[in-house]
């Protein structure tokens, strides 16, 4: 048997961008985005379980502006990636469907992660000064 | 083939449950350690409970990243080999790299 030629799913081209297919579409962003950034910090483990010198290196890339501005997008990745799992949990658990729940639930998690990025910054700011 | 997707399905929110303690730990500690100097690091990372956690985080992230990625191959790559090769490269490529921050963990446990 042949195999049927199904068309690619979902439809990323055609289908007009909304908050809900941009939310999804981002959860996956993020998703990828925090998987390659396990090997930053798997360089992180490896150096400080190397040497003196390795350590150093990976803290003097943190401290660049490259390296911040990695660590700003990593973190506002974590809370989207997390808030907007939850809200799929809570979809798979059957709740939420309703399409104003949706939007209001989006809305929330897009401004939720805004917010604790830029606290988490100010936090740790407060707690060591600049890196 | 459907049963192995369920499975996957399943697992996917398995650890997404695992993983909501989990990062909140984890971007607590990180910000906490990002300054630190090596013998900090050395001396937080060496402790039984971070070590644990941190390794709990390391296998349970990868294994989410690998289904996540599955997933969207499974909607994106049709080509029956390209399909099977990509989703083996993933699965083997977190394997190695998760073996390789265990290893890192392990020594830095056992006293750097």
């Amino acid at each position: 048997m042949t195999p049927v030629e199904r068309p690619l799913s979902p439809h990323l081209l055609i289908y007009k961008p909304q908050l809900t297919s941009l939310g999804s579409l981002f959860h996956r962003g993020t998703g990828f985005a925090l998987g390659f950034g396990f090997v930053p910090l798997l360089w992180w483990l490896v150096a400080a379980a190397w040497s003196d010198g390795a350590y150093a290196l990976v803290q003097s890339f943190w401290g660049s502006w490259f390296g911040q501005f990695c660590f700003f997008g990593w973190t506002f990745s974590v809370f989207y990636h997390l808030l907007n799992g939850i809200r799929h949990l809570s979809w798979d658990a059957g709740f939420g469907f309703e399409l104003k729940t949706l939007y209001r639930t989006g809305w929330t998690v897009i401004t939720a992660s805004v917010v604790l990025t830029i606290a988490a910054y100010i936090v740790a700011y407060h707690l060591r000064g600049p890196l | 083939m459907s049963g192995a997707n369920v499975h996957h399905w399943r697992n996917q929110r398995i650890s997404a449950l695992v993983l909501i303690p989990l990062t909140l730990w984890f971007v607590a500690a990180i910000y906490a350690h990002l300054g630190d100097d090596h013998a900090q690091f050395v001396a937080w990372l060496s402790r039984p409970l971070p070590a644990l956690l941190m390794a709990a985080l390391v296998v349970s992230a990868a294994y989410h990243f690998a289904v996540g990625v599955r997933e969207v191959l499974v909607d994106y790559v049709q080509d029956p080999r390209l399909h099977r090769l990509s989703k083996s490269a993933v699965y083997l490529g977190n394997l190695a790299l998760t073996l390789i921050a265990l290893a890192a963990l392990a020594k830095i446990w056992l006293g750097g």
